[in-house]
């Protein structure tokens, strides 16, 4: 087998380390080993990390080397290393969530779902991501883990709450990590670590075996520093699945065969209003992707103000009804800034939640009408690039506002109604900010499209972050 | 009665309609200015309250940070609470038996 040099893979993506393992240019084995290496050595700085699973990796990985061996057929992903925000269900390890009471937990006795899925395609698991503490956070600081790094800057913030998975992919540690996303979780770390992120349809990919939030608006998807490589994931993990209520009853719709189309005739408008971010980074953000594609049309998403409170109100009350319980016997072992937050929900009048609910539905049906008129809609995914690591205060625009409740302002009208976004990074200096792709319900298909096209111009593209 | 005194008895009655109108409007909290929302001293009062009503043991040094956060939830809870809709829109979760 070749030997491979650190350099020449580290920031190769999936597809391509999958390709080198499948012509035999590099082993399954040689890419898991030196990928372990890279995180013990990167790591320390990064806090990507809360677990590694070296020898089941390295047992796979053998496995993989020794089915090429033998002329079996490989999975498109064959020999890729990942990792999972530790919310995943991994065998043999308590899932985490972020939090110090899950420590007690048993461990898992089977992987999730996407987990299985992404073996069966050939990937190998090399280990669990940091995360805010019961996905309750945008900033990717852990009381109990530290903050995880932003690679492009260390004294910055990854995002979160899928903060290890932002950081691990966007310092080179592992091509491909899986991340959740109920507000924005996936779409923001992603924007700030500057790397891509797909939000799919609500009930697209099974969340089975993976620690809750708000299962009214969890989502789970991948993060990668590659549209292409967002694609393989997500057609590898698509499909039906009994152990998840909300998934879908739907056929597979790979993404891979309709991905070089291009985007001719697809058409593309800017959010305006609530969405007309007034930070100029994000702004020339944006104009920068919609220059790209000829989207000089701009359109109201209405009453998005509204619908951000009311993903506000329900994330409260129902993350505060799992979690009530644990809040009157171990409120003490909580983060204090989440612990607050949960039994503030947990005050809530429920009559307040039901309206929510209501709203959701009027609001749903009132964005859907602007898909007959358009087929992508962009927005900024965060207001302004990452702000420092233990900062409180942020500015848009004119306006004073607490970073760790407003990083989502503009994830959180979006997957409130679950539409599928792909986050795509413009590569700003000195630190990158994403744009949101946003597109129908179950059409993934055309922000993907749209994402990949955008990186074939250069107009976005995860850049590398200093050595 | 005289003509004056006929529009002087219909001013007064006028005049207490409007009082007891206004007493009536009193009570009645403007649409999305439900008291709860609108006043926050009583905040302390509600997180006392709910915290025996729901069991939890609230530690006096974290107090000032869940009200802080019941303030902002409540604040960004006008904003639905005023939101007209009809009595029969169905909320977003459909069960099906």
């Amino acid at each position: 087998m070749l030997e491979i040099a650190a350099d020449n893979w580290v920031w190769s993506d999936a597809v391509d380390i999958a390709a080198a393992v499948a012509a035999g240019r590099v082993s399954a084995a040689g890419v898991v080993e030196l990928t372990l290496l890279r995180i013990r050595e990167r790591d320390p700085l990064l806090n990507s990390f809360t677990a590694l699973t070296e020898d089941r990796a390295l047992s796979l990985a053998r496995a993989t080397d020794d089915a090429r061996a033998a002329g079996k057929p490989l999975g498109p992903l064959a020999g890729v290393p990942f990792a999972v925000k530790n919310l995943f269900d991994v065998q043999g390890l308590p899932t985490l969530a972020g939090s110090k009471i899950n420590r007690d937990n048993r461990p898992a006795m089977r992987d999730a779902t996407l987990i299985e899925r992404l073996e069966a395609a050939g990937a190998i698991l090399v280990g669990a991501l940091n995360m805010g503490e019961f996905a309750y956070d945008f900033t990717g600081e852990n009381v109990h883990d530290g903050a995880a790094h932003n690679p492009h800057d260390l004294e910055h913030m990854s995002g979160g709450s899928s903060s290890g998975s932002g950081a691990a992919v966007a310092g080179g540690l592992v091509p491909l990590a899986l991340g959740s996303d109920t507000n924005g979780s996936i779409r923001v770390p992603a924007s700030l670590c500057g790397i891509f992120g797909l939000k799919p349809t609500y009930g697209r990919l099974s969340r089975a075996r993976t620690f809750p939030f708000v299962t009214s608006l969890d989502h789970v998807g991948p993060l990668a520093r590659t549209a292409r490589d967002l694609v393989h994931a997500y057609d590898a993990m698509q499909g039906n699945d009994q152990d998840d209520p909300v998934c879908a009853d739907r056929a597979v719709e790979p993404v891979l065969p309709v991905l070089e189309q291009g985007v001719e005739g697809l058409r593309v408008a800017v959010a305006g209003g609530y969405f007309k971010c007034l930070n100029g980074e994000t702004l020339s953000a944006v104009e920068r992707v919609a220059a790209a594609l000829g989207a000089n049309r701009e359109i109201d998403i209405p009453q998005a103000e509204r619908a951000r409170a009311a993903a506000f109100i329900i994330t409260a009350c129902e993350s505060a009804g799992l979690h009530l319980d644990r809040l009157r016997t171990r409120a003490g072992d909580y983060d204090p800034a989440v612990r607050d937050r949960l039994i503030a929900g947990a005050m809530l009048p429920g009559a307040l939640v039901i309206k929510a609910q209501k709203f959701r539905r009027w609001y749903r049906g009132e964005v859907l009408k602007l898909f007959d008129d358009v087929d992508a809609v962009l927005a900024p995914a965060t207001p302004c690039t990452a702000p420092l690591i233990g900062q409180k205060m942020m500015r848009v625009g004119e306006v004073e506002m607490p970073v760790r409740a407003n990083l989502g302002i503009y994830t959180q009208p979006i997957s409130f109604i679950g539409l599928p976004v792909v986050a795509v990074p413009v590569p700003l200096e000195p630190l990158p900010v994403g744009v949101q792709i946003i597109a129908a319900p179950w059409r993934e298909d055309v922000a993907l499209r749209l994402a990949h096209a955008l990186e074939k111009k250069g107009v976005v593209g995860a850049p590398r972050p200093p050595p | 009665m005289t003509g004056k005194t006929k529009r002087k008895a219909t001013r007064k009655k006028n005049s207490n309609r409007a009082g007891r109108n206004r007493k009536r409007e009193a009570k009645i909290p403007r649409a999305g200015h439900a008291p709860i929302l609108q006043q926050r001293d009583p905040l302390d009062a509600w997180v006392a309250a709910q915290a025996q009503t729901l069991g939890l043991a609230i530690d006096p040094a974290w107090r000032a940070g869940v009200k802080l956060n019941l303030g902002l939830i409540l604040r960004l809870g006008a904003l639905v609470d005023n939101f007209p809709l009809p009595d029969e829109s169905e909320p977003g979760p459909v069960f099906h038996a």
